[in-house]
């Protein structure tokens, strides 16, 4: 890759302020589609450049658009996910709170392809100073004409609310987003309908991640074959990885979509810490299924990484060194997932909290002999038995991680011993 | 307790939304914001303003870790506890954290100067381990800096 994309101003003072953005060519792109192009044209762009979703489904962008009703009377929603919560992933923090304006001009661009008027981002709570980034600029592309009745004195209006969340994980599935965004819980729905048809307030809605509305006005700016270009077959442009844990410099990196694993790791994050040996890496934020240090051979794309009996996910990359005890990162992110499922349906309500407390045991010296098989099942039952994918996320890394590294949790038992004091962790199961 | 200062805000909270029931979360931030935490009055007034029923704000309050229903510390501490973290190290820094405050997960310190939370992943993974006290985040953390971080607070 020769130039950073959608990382560009990241390391430029004040980028979030709309006269440095406007330094740096934002709305320039926007101003030149809201003035001359059709709605259509974009669409066809969109679809062509392969643009795929970046919150971790990786469903192509263009389609997703497609769904949408026509000759429909209702309003078209727009709504940003800006709900980064995936354990390893940081990348969207990064864009709202550093480049906000890239993914406006992006929003204004996707919203006259699709025709709406009000579009909705909904950030995470915690996110508080990216949130005061973030409204500023909304609040400065107001002041310019660039947002309101008439943008860019097109006669096309687009008003944006930034609406907070407040500090809940499955908000990120989009249905449960929506609904959160109506003022109740964050509790996904079933589908179908899906969104595009029966969304927000009931009317058609295209929900799509910051990182993807950020990629539009590139596109539309470079053309879409040369975005296409820029990633492999069916899966166009870069992709910002987040990667953390043990490597010497982790960080957010804009790389092409299909580099490999090993090359991210040893090339751009400086290698496994310490001079230690690698052990394992989780390539997709906490839901995606672990890969062993011999698995790292692995391209770093939807297809690659689904072939390889995992996911690209939200692109956060965990690395873990020899010295990691399984155990314990089984145990944390048992916690998370009993922490945060909603509660909605049986087997995740019942499996994700019965789980951890089996892992809980397991991790106190108290665990017996069928504990991995149990463990094994209660995850089973899980899988694509709800109404969201949250169970499969919440079961996947008690499969991979007792599946591929079970001769170690049999010894931990065996051992009865604990890795984690009580005085770090309250651990009553 | 001085939510009726809020209504001009309120007014316009409710109004940037097609329906009324969406400005609950909003509402309720405000309310916190302004109190501290969420109070039975708190919930009354956000169920007025959003058109819903009180249960339901309820409902929505006891959902999100976010809303807190009764009083925490001048400074509230998010401590993250997600992969990333843990990978780095965040256990024994939290451990630091509870014995010099003297407080474990969801408790206050007398004095009502900091209140405890462990955190799930709060997505600054890239500068692990880390915690968010009131508004901002604090990353790369080591015990010196956890000193200083909470020292330099009034």
């Amino acid at each position: 890759m020769t130039e950073p994309i959608l990382s560009r101003n990241f390391n430029v003072p004040n980028a979030w302020k709309i006269s440095v953005a406007e330094g740096r060519g934002a709305y320039e792109t926007a101003k030149k589609v809201l003035t001359s192009s059709k709605p259509e044209e974009v669409v066809q762009a969109v679809t062509a450049s392969n643009l795929r979703g970046l919150g971790g489904a990786g469903f192509p962008t263009g389609k997703k658009w497609s769904f949408l009703p026509k000759n429909n009377p209702k309003p078209v929603y727009l709504v940003i996910n800006a709900d980064e919560g995936e354990p390893g992933t940081c990348k969207d923090r990064y864009i709202l709170e550093k480049d906000p304006h890239q993914m406006i001009e992006g929003i204004l661009i996707s919203a006259f392809a699709i025709n709406s008027h009000k579009v909705y981002i909904y950030i995470r709570g915690e996110y508080v100073r990216p949130f005061e980034n973030l409204q500023a600029a909304v609040d400065e592309a107001y002041a310019k004409g660039y947002l309101g009745q008439s943008v860019f004195g097109t006669g096309y209006a687009v008003d944006i609310v930034v609406h907070r969340g407040a500090g809940a994980y499955i908000c990120g599935e989009e249905t449960a987003l929506l609904n959160s965004l109506e003022g109740g819980r964050g509790l996904p729905r079933l589908k179908p309908p899906f969104p595009a048809i029966v969304g927000l307030f009931g009317c058609p809605t295209i929900i799509n991640n910051v990182e993807t509305i950020a990629c539009v006005p590139h596109i539309l700016k470079n053309g879409a074959e040369w975005f296409a270009n820029l990633g492999i077959p069916g899966c166009g442009g870069t992709h910002l990885f987040s990667i953390s844990g043990h490597v010497e410099k982790p960080g957010v990196y804009e790389l092409p979509m299909g580099i490999l694993l090993g090359e991210i790791i040893q090339k751009h994050a400086g290698g496994v810490w310490k001079g230690r040996k690698l052990k394992a890496v989780i390539p997709g934020g906490i839901s995606a299924k672990i890969l062993t240090a011999a698995e790292v051979d692995v391209k770093m794309d939807y297809d690659s990484l689904k072939n390889a009996g995992t996911m690209l996910g939200s692109a956060g990359i965990m690395v873990m060194d020899e010295t990691t005890c399984m155990v314990k990162m089984l145990f944390y992110a048992t916690k998370f997932f009993a922490h945060e499922s909603c509660g909605q349906c049986s087997p995740c309500r019942e499996g994700t909290g019965w789980a951890h407390k089996i892992v809980t045991r397991i991790i106190s010296g108290h665990g017996k002999p069928g504990d991995l098989d149990e463990l094994l099942r209660i995850a089973r039952n899980m899988e694509r038995r709800t109404i969201c994918v949250f169970a499969d996320a919440a079961a996947w890394p008690i499969l991979s991680y007792i599946g591929k590294f079970r001769a170690e949790f049999e010894e931990y038992i065996a051992k009865k011993e604990a890795v984690i004091s009580n005085e770090v962790r309250d651990l009553r199961f | 307790m001085g939510l009726a200062n809020l209504d001009n805000e309120a007014q316009k909270i409710v109004a940037k939304y097609e329906e009324k029931r969406a400005s609950v979360l909003p509402l309720l931030h405000l309310a916190q914001d302004k109190i501290g935490y969420v109070t039975p009055e708190a919930m009354e007034w956000t169920a007025k303003w959003s058109e819903v029923p009180v249960v339901h704000v309820r409902e929505v309050v006891t959902f999100y870790s976010m809303y807190h229903q009764k009083p925490v510390g001048r400074h509230h501490i998010r401590f993250c506890m997600g992969t990333s973290c843990v990978l780095r190290g965040c256990e024994t820094q939290l451990a630091y954290l509870k014995k010099k405050l003297n407080i474990q997960d969801g408790e206050t310190t007398p004095d009502a100067k900091f209140s405890l939370e462990e955190a799930e992943c709060l997505c600054n993974c890239e500068a692990a381990p880390m915690m968010q006290v009131d508004k901002d985040y604090h990353v790369d953390l080591t015990e010196k800096k956890i000193d200083q971080i909470l020292g330099g607070l009034k």
